[in-house]
């Protein structure tokens, strides 16, 4: 299948403090792939996003969406770490907000913010506040206002970082059975091993400063994995065992060991 | 555990409504009898010192129901208010524009920044002279006074509610391509919205305190010049009747644009409130 997404030799680095954030990433991500990014922080992932949604350029090599540029649009939609709704708008107000940027009529965009909602199944919540909700309700809204713009590739930035465990875990459920409905591409940022291996059929993982790709695995799980969870399987296990070995050579590398440290700490010893 | 609330009862808290409701009437009571204190204090040097120094509250009381009656009052009020009202509301309309442009453009904002503040920071007496020769010494002048005073603290307040707007929220804007129209006017300027009404409410006490300036020092009129006339008389009693609608006129004028503030900015408040 022909990629949807391509980075060809990517490099990016910021002025401000001469360090080059990422070095020589090429990647494809497929039609209706779901592809993890994942690394320490310092890692670049962020800006890998923002590269491919076209809010930044890089300094070299070629990104192209669709064989274009990537240009804010609705082939693209982000959904970010923090829900970022806007308060003085309800929550079918904000989703109404992005269809209205689409150029799409607002009694159809009323229509489809009320549809979408429910598929998030905050259908009774179309007229509150983005205040009054959880921040798991945010976050639903969040990935409810990426989704209406129905678009080819779903950018996610850490987007469960900040949910307690619990929450996280319904979220990435209904993520993943939204996803096997749609079957839009994902591009999926986190420092989660264990999410990264869970959702994604890709995990592209970042080694730091600057950022570039140690290595690409591929993650071969039985589908629909919302319906059986992967977890227990013993290809799961030798998947991750797989990855923290990278993460472990990347540390006798010489890459800053307390970094990984700190970022994969909590997430090394749950799960196995 | 939260449960589903609709905006009608979003209930966002109010600065008063973490108080139980014994507390609120406990303050209440203790108001009252600040007040009746306020009165005792008045008539005990009202009988110490004589009426000069301190008028009692009964004449003060007689006093305001014959200039309300004879239509004293209520004249000085409706000049006070008109002068008010025109530099308020221009300065309003003037102010949140040049502040939306100087807060949206950067570079004017710099270019201007040290021009604003040194205007601001003038008292705006300073410019009686100067306005004075330009408009004269009726309404338009004292319009003018009052926009002069009012104009650059909502000036400030918006432009920099508008540059500090939400960079989170910009770029959600900017990542589902939005336009630079669309980011400035639905992101940035609501952002700035409880900025751009707080400017408002320090705006309106200064227009207040530039009305009464402008009618002690040109032609006198409106509540300014009938205080003075009564002071000039030392019929105290007549001045601390004016003094008290000053006092309500004020008072008003703020708790309404605080109510505004309130109403717009709800979302803000119980946003700070919630995290």
């Amino acid at each position: 299948m022909a990629p949807l997404i391509t980075l060809q030799g990517i490099a990016k680095s910021f002025t401000a403090a001469r360090i080059p954030a990422l070095e020589d990433i090429s990647f494809d991500v497929a039609p209706g792939e779901f592809v993890s990014l994942v690394g320490p922080s310092g890692c670049g992932k962020t800006t890998l996003l923002r590269l491919i949604n076209g809010l930044i350029t890089p300094d070299q090599g070629e990104i192209l969406v669709g064989g274009k540029p990537p240009a804010p649009s609705s082939r693209l939609a982000m959904v970010f770490q923090s829900a970022r709704l806007l308060p003085w708008r309800t929550v079918a107000g904000n989703i109404e907000f992005v269809l209205a940027l689409k150029g799409m009529p607002r009694a159809a965009a009323a229509e489809r913010a009320r549809a979408i909602l429910g598929a998030v199944g905050l259908r009774d919540y179309a007229g509150a506040w983005p205040h009054e909700l959880s921040g798991g309700m945010q976050q639903r809204v969040g990935l409810a206002r990426a989704l209406a713009v129905e678009p080819e590739v779903l950018l996610m930035d850490e987007p469960f970082a900040a949910l307690d465990a619990m929450t996280r875990e319904t979220l990435r459920l209904g993520l993943m059975q939204m996803w096997s409905d749609r079957k839009m591409a994902v591009v999926f940022v986190t420092h989660d091993i264990d999410e990264a291996i869970l959702l994604s059929q890709r995990v592209v993982l970042l080694r730091p400063r600057p950022g570039r790709i140690d290595s690409i695995v591929t993650v071969d799980l039985p589908e629909p994995r919302w319906q059986n969870d992967p977890r227990g399987l013993p290809a799961f296990g030798t998947l991750r065992r797989e990855l923290w070995d990278r993460i472990h050579d990347m540390a006798r590398e010489g890459a800053a060991l307390e970094e990984l440290a700190g970022v994969f700490g909590g997430s090394g010893t749950k799960g196995a | 555990m939260r449960s589903k609330t609709s905006p009608d009862n979003a209930a966002a808290p109010r600065a008063g409504a973490r108080l139980h409701q014994s507390d609120v009437s406990w303050i209440t009571a203790a108001q009252v009898l600040i007040i009746i204190l306020i009165i005792t204090g008045m008539q005990v040097l009202n009988m110490t010192s004589g009426r000069l120094v301190m008028p009692a509250p009964a004449d003060i009381w007689r006093q305001s129901i014959a200039m309300w009656g004879d239509g004293s009052i209520p004249l000085a009020l409706g000049q006070t208010l008109g002068v008010l009202l025109l530099g308020f509301v221009t300065a309003a309309v003037s102010g949140v524009l040049a502040g939306i442009v100087l807060g949206g453009i950067p570079v004017l904002g710099r270019v201007f920044d040290p021009f604003v503040n040194a205007l601001n920071a003038t008292p705006s007496a300073a410019f009686i002279p100067l306005i004075i020769v330009w408009f004269g010494l009726y309404t338009e002048a004292k319009v003018a006074l009052v926009w002069n005073a009012a104009f650059f603290p909502i000036l400030i307040s918006t432009a920099s509610g508008v540059a500090n707007a939400n960079r989170d929220l910009i770029e959600m804007g900017q990542s589902f391509g939005a336009d630079r129209r669309r980011l400035f006017w639905q992101v940035m300027v609501p952002d700035a919205l409880p900025a751009i009404l707080s400017g408002l409410r320090i705006g309106a006490a200064i227009a207040i305190v530039g009305t009464v300036i402008a009618e002690l020092t040109m032609a006198q009129s409106g509540l300014g010049g009938l205080m003075i006339t009564a002071g000039n008389r030392f019929q105290m009693d007549r001045y601390f009747a004016v003094v008290i609608v000053m006092m309500a006129l004020g008072t008003a004028l703020t708790a309404g644009l605080r109510w505004v503030e309130r109403r717009f900015g709800q979302w803000r408040i119980a946003q700070a409130g919630g995290r």
